[in-house]
């Protein structure tokens, strides 16, 4: 396998809750051209475009065969990859191995997602149905996520059992999030990409919004926003040709895993349990270690950037991912902040900016601007970062992604 | 172009709805039936895997651990632990609910796996995570999930 850089990216701009102006090409557009200004690529250099969002979130089964011309895609080969809320992830990789492997020298990555022209919820049904089937064909996982979201409970009440379920592991307190999800947003205030921007946002400011679905209140969850990210991969032999910069982020490790409704987060550990998530700590992380050659990911990796759709996510995924021991610690302790030794979510997060089909590829795409030491509006962390982790879940919590990244390629 | 230019002899609109309640799927609900059945008898019925010992309620038809066929009936507590609860204080529009609902996942006695029920209890404050708890069936079972009322604190 050859190495691979993330030489640019770009926004098509802030996202925002709503874009009457233009339609799902023209949101696209910019965004290309913007990743595509920073480099010294021409759009007949780029071999593939590998794109995803969620599947009928707009209503739109085939997207791509209406915005490719807008984007310098025809002739190309145009591959369309959605796999829920790890999709912007699943899509980056799907470009990284389309680089790797030599069949391509540079890969187009565009995760995207217009929310006003469609509804996620009607799109939900269509995605969560055959999970449903599965769980009635094989027996119901009666717990965990599966049957929060099924028992119409949606999204925030299959991870409010979540959320509770790791306060009790983690013993930390609904108060725990609160600091989480002002962190969040005062982080995304420092980020002009950002959707919900809340400068010195406190645990106090998020503890007067109303409580949805005990543990989790509306301010610790996230808007539903409009927006695309671009990522431009190239093989480490053309870096040098279409770069232009010096500090590009080389892909260090690539990691999935994912399980089936019916057998929800089990690994071999505790039945149902959806704050579990064995599937990351024993399988994905540890795998995506061994590839980057990541020792001790504590001491070796200087950021994160997690998905975090709730914000007590935001606590619970970097415990998973071996990047700290106890985050309801780590934030009394502001460990967990820009300037603190474990920096997660500088850009803000899920929480405060979801693009659903971009939402887990501009992880990736926050997590190499800290390592190119571009990211703008004050949201940079201020020590050098050689090694930086982004993180996706996705389905009813049984799929992870998980993308290394770091200042120098392995040598393989 | 001049195609372009030339007016149509006639538009149509076509509006249609596409009605989900329309459409059938076959499934075959085998680990929700022995629970419903279970019910007639006023028993709580789950499949235990040969191979591991792990026993689940509702019965799935294949262990999660070992990934086999199972087959073997057991009969579980109606009684066991809480091990997780949501408590619903909001609307779908974000206004406070009169009447709160508590959502809880039952860990029962003899059982691996969690079951999720309602939990009928006057303050959802009161709640807590290993708070026994007992599975209430109606009077007059007939074996119908509605058989299962809720959830109550023991």
């Amino acid at each position: 396998m050859r190495n691979v850089a993330i030489i640019s990216v770009g926004y098509n701009g802030r996202f925002v809750a709503k874009r009457p102006d233009v339609n799902i090409p023209e949101l696209i557009q910019p965004a290309v051209a913007n990743a595509i200004k920073k480099t010294k690529l021409k759009y007949s250099d780029i071999g593939v475009v590998v794109e995803g969002n969620m599947p009928t979130f707009e209503g739109i089964n085939y997207p791509h065969l209406w915005f490719s011309d807008h984007i310098g895609a025809a002739g190309k080969p145009v591959l369309r990859i959605s796999t829920g809320g790890t999709t912007g992830m699943s899509v980056f990789q799907g470009g990284y191995y389309c680089v790797a492997s030599g069949m391509f020298d540079v890969a187009m990555v565009i995760g995207w997602e217009k929310h006003d022209e469609g509804d996620a919820q009607v799109g939900l049904i269509g995605i969560v149905l055959p999970e449903a089937f599965s769980m009635f064909q094989f027996g119901p996982d009666m717990g965990g996520g599966g049957t929060g979201m099924m028992g119409g409970l949606s999204s925030t009440g299959g991870a409010s059992f979540q959320a509770l379920s790791y306060l009790h592991r983690a013993k930390g307190t609904p108060d725990h999030i609160d600091k989480m999800a002002a962190q969040a947003r005062s982080n995304a205030a420092k980020n002009p990409y950002a959707h919900l921007q809340h400068p010195n946002c406190t645990a106090a400011d998020i503890a007067k919004t109303p409580m949805v679905s005990y543990p989790l209140r509306y301010g610790h969850t996230c808007p539903a926003s409009c927006g695309a990210c671009v990522m431009l991969l190239v093989a480490e032999e053309k870096v040098k040709k279409f770069a232009d910069t010096d500090r590009v982020a080389w892909v260090k490790a690539v990691a999935t895993a994912s399980s089936d409704a019916t057998t929800g987060n089990l690994v071999d550990g505790q039945i149902n349990d959806p704050a579990e998530q064995a599937i990351c700590e024993k399988i994905a992380a540890p795998k995506a270690y061994k590839m980057a050659g990541i020792q001790n990911p504590k001491k070796e990796i200087q950021m994160c950037e997690v998905y975090d759709g709730f914000a007590h996510q935001e606590l619970m995924w970097p415990e998973k991912l071996h990047l700290v021991d106890n985050s309801c610690k780590a934030i009394d302790e502001g460990r967990l902040a820009i300037d603190g030794d474990m920096p997660v979510n500088p850009s803000g997060g899920v929480v405060s900016t979801n693009a659903i089909g971009a939402s887990a590829m501009v992880r990736v795409a926050e997590a190499s601007l800290q390592i190119m030491g571009m990211a703008e509006g004050g949201h940079q962390v201020p020590r050098r970062v050689k090694n930086a982790l982004a993180h996706g879940w996705g389905g009813l919590f049984q799929f992870v992604t998980i993308t290394i990244l770091g200042d120098e390629p392995v040598k393989r | 172009m001049e195609k372009v230019k030339k007016p149509l002899k006639e538009t149509r609109q076509v509006s249609d709805i596409l009605d989900m309640s329309s459409l059938k799927w076959r499934i075959e609900a085998d680990g929700l039936e022995l629970l419903v059945q279970g019910f007639k008898e006023k028993k709580i019925l789950g499949r235990k895997c040969h191979k591991c010992g792990s026993v689940y309620v509702p019965g799935l038809s294949f262990c999660r651990k070992c990934f086999i066929t199972i087959e073997d009936v057991v009969e579980v507590s109606k009684k066991g632990k809480i091990a997780c609860y949501t408590a619903s204080l909001a609307d779908v529009r974000g206004n406070p609910v009169e009447n709160i609902t508590v959502s809880v996942q039952v860990n029962l006695d003899g059982s691996d796996s969690w079951l999720m029920g309602h939990l009928e209890i006057d303050d959802w404050k009161k709640v807590y995570v290993g708070m026994p708890a007992e599975v209430v069936l109606r009077e007059e079972t007939n074996g119908t999930l509605a058989d299962m009322v809720c959830f109550r604190p023991i």
